[in-house]
């Protein structure tokens, strides 16, 4: 070999090399809405470790607020700055597909589920239009949460109907306490609230297979109906009431029993922490219903930039996230609160081996049996109306509670008038 | 004229009970920030603290990006309010003591700037301040700040120099002053109360400001107080003694300021005004 063609080859490979070197990493923006700094610091710790081990890669994380995402987004997208991957619920994904911001992930989905196994309930409200539209990241869903000693000493048994669970709830009501804390505020966790009574009635559509609302239904009325009476056995505050409020009451022991997606961190923090005591099971179903089901949240991800280069690299990342390994450590940035979407996600050491989700690893266990039975609300057909967005946004489900707790009016009437703000809203 | 003993006792009784209602909910939040978790949720509030930590103001101070905030708000707030200071002084003298054809009609209608709710102008103002590149930047806010608190500051400030006598200016323009040095010189120690108010008003409206800082601010290094508290506070599961143990901080540093400033505006009024 020459020496000019050994200087050639030399110099092919330098220039090679330095491209290598100095090529740009890909950079990915992800806005979530885990603002709390615990979960930051850790989704900080997970990105950190993703970048390091995938130089080609840079993810950075901006935590959004719920609050004002729902305007914050679709306003940074028409402006051109939108994130390239972004948390979200059922939905919120609804309104971003309608400004044409979210890019389908079937095949990375399909992908993942062949790898990881999806639990339905999780991809059932992101599966529509002939498309996945956002990749399950952790899933939350209703339980009923009450101390096994408070149950006791009243001597009664966990209820899993409606009529044991009324009989407990009037049991538990002594002393000035009440026998349950539920939510009667026109806000989302009343929603949830009232949502996880009309599953278990039989009314978990909200919308006929035409996009025409099915909300003024016998088995609405009779959840309505038995929510508002339970509503009587709980603080005379409820009409303010958020997620926190009633976790309080739980926690100082004025509630006997609250439905809410997880009090484990709370319990242990600010009340007992008795592991043994605190006791958790699916919501009680009518009596005329065979078995139990509750509302759950899956959370996703959503891929947003139209940048091919970016997609692939998200789709590194997002296959990265959903491994045991790493998954886990996700979850538990929340422990006792994030439930996993995956298989085998509800198997991962990384996700048991966490302090508090060892601690509460029964009422972990029943967290996740419960949320395999979650639906959503308008998203339990198949189909998806765009309207479900508004109807979610406008608290219709709890403004029909308020006509029944506040305004007096018969729960018959109060649907009839819940129909027909659902009509209308759906109709703008 | 002396009060009767009722008297006496009607008016401390009124001012007694103004204080507690404006009082109590500081003293519930300064209280709560140093109690143990248990006895902040416990069943029968306690007035007086049973217990003693400072666990949440650690973990405010350490765990979370709270600093940050704090020094944030108090960077747009100083300069939202110079600035509206600055543009209401020279605004509300021209609208009280020059002539220019509509000014009467101009003065009854800029406070028509507050009939559109912040949220109307939200979106377009995002993509205008997209174009210029001012997302995600403090100026964006001061903008806004500004331009919110500008109008009624104006007619705050048109307020106060309406009650300054006229002698004093005119003993100026015949001493040869001109405009400038009469409103920098004479009028602006005389108005020292007032432009202490539209200051403070422009300052907690900066502070407090929520909407435009939740959209315009995308990182969480630039984030505001209020819109940095909220994400701290939660959403589904509360931490009652960091949110306590954060109004408390957030309140203290407004408290002082004002305190400060407050006295030593109100300390110059009118000393040498006539001569």
């Amino acid at each position: 070999m020459g020496l000019t063609r050994i200087l050639t080859l030399a110099g092919f490979a330098a220039t090679l090399l330095a491209g290598t070197a100095y090529a740009e990493p890909v950079n990915l923006t992800l806005w979530h809405m885990e603002q709390p700094p615990h979960r930051v610091q850790r989704m900080k710790e997970l990105l950190d470790e993703f970048n390091a081990a995938h130089p080609d890669i840079q993810v950075k994380q901006e935590p959004q607020s719920w609050g004002e995402i729902y305007a914050k987004a679709p306003a940074a997208f028409a402006a051109g700055n939108g994130p390239d991957l972004l948390f979200t619920i059922p939905d919120f994904t609804t309104v971003l597909k309608g400004i044409d911001a979210v890019v389908p992930v079937d095949d990375l989905v399909k992908d993942l589920d062949a790898k990881h196994g999806f639990v339905k309930a999780t991809l059932a409200p992101y599966q529509y239009d002939d498309h996945v539209w956002a990749v399950p990241a952790y899933n939350m869903a209703i339980s009923l949460w009450y101390r096994n000693s408070v149950l006791k000493a009243a001597g009664v048994e966990v209820p899993k109907t409606w009529s044991q669970w009324q009989a407990a709830a009037e049991k538990l009501s002594t002393d000035g306490k009440s026998g349950i804390g539920l939510p009667a505020n026109k806000q989302l966790y009343t929603d949830q609230t009232v949502y996880s009574f009309m599953v278990n009635s039989g009314a978990a559509d909200i919308y006929n297979a035409d996009g025409s609302i099915a909300f003024d239904k016998p088995e609405t009325v009779k959840a309505y109906d038995f929510y508002s009476k339970l509503a009587k056995l709980s603080p005379a505050d409820n009409g303010t009431w958020t997620w926190g409020e009633a976790e309080a009451c739980f926690a100082n022991s004025t509630c006997g029993m609250i439905l809410q997606f997880g009090v484990i961190n709370t319990y242990d923090t600010q009340a007992e922490g008795d592991a043994a005591d605190l006791g958790v099971a699916p919501v009680p179903h009518a009596d005329d219903q065979s078995e139990s089901a509750t509302i759950s949240y899956s959370n996703a991800i959503m891929l947003t930039t139209k940048d091919e280069a970016k997609q692939k690299a998200a789709k590194v990342f997002l296959t990265w996230l959903l491994e045991p390994a790493n998954y886990g450590r996700f979850l538990t940035m929340e422990p006792g609160l994030f439930l996993p979407v995956t298989d085998d996600g509800a198997k991962a050491d990384s996700f048991w081996n966490d302090k508090t989700v060892t601690k509460y690893k029964s009422q972990v266990e029943t967290m996740i049996a419960n949320s395999h039975t979650g639906k959503l609300f308008g998203f339990t057909t198949g189909k998806v109306f765009p309207s479900i967005g508004a109807i979610s946004a406008q608290n219709v489900i709890a403004e029909t509670l308020q006509h029944i707790v506040v305004d007096g009016q018969s729960a018959g009437d109060a649907v009839k008038a819940g129909q027909g703000r659902m009509s209308e809203v759906a109709k703008k | 004229m002396r009060r009767t003993l009722g008297q006496s006792l009607s008016l401390y009784g009124g001012l007694l009970l103004i204080a507690l209602v404006i009082g109590l909910p500081f003293w519930w939040v300064l209280t709560g920030s140093i109690k143990l978790p248990k006895e902040i949720i416990q069943r029968v509030p306690t007035m007086v603290p049973q217990s003693f930590t400072l666990q949440h103001f650690e973990k405010l101070l350490q765990a979370s990006d709270f600093p940050v905030y704090l020094l944030n708000s108090m960077v747009v707030a100083l300069f939202s309010t110079a600035f509206t200071v600055l543009l209401a002084l020279p605004a509300a003298y021209a609208f009280f003591r020059m002539e220019f054809p509509g000014r009467n009609a101009l003065y009854k209608t800029i406070l028509l700037a507050y009939a559109f709710p912040g949220v109307v102008v939200l979106i377009p103002l995002y993509g205008l301040f997209a174009k210029v590149g001012l997302i995600d930047s403090p100026v964006a806010l001061v903008i806004v700040n500004v331009a919110f608190a500008l109008p009624f500051s104006i007619w705050m400030m048109r307020s106060f120099l309406s009650s300054v006598p006229r002698e004093i200016e005119e003993a100026a323009v015949v001493d040869g002053a001109p405009t400038l040095t009469i409103l920098v010189r004479i009028l602006m120690p005389l108005i020292a109360p007032g432009i202490a108010s539209v200051a403070i008003f422009a300052f907690i409206s900066s502070w407090t400001e929520y909407l435009f800082a939740s959209v315009l601010i995308v990182s969480d290094a630039r984030r505001t107080i209020p819109v940095g508290f909220a994400g701290i506070i939660g959403q589904y599961q509360i931490d009652w003694g960091l949110l306590l143990a954060g109004a408390t901080a957030a309140i203290i540093p407004v408290v002082i300021l004002f305190a400060l400033v407050g006295r030593w505006f109100v300390s110059g009024l009118t000393d040498g005004a006539v001569k």
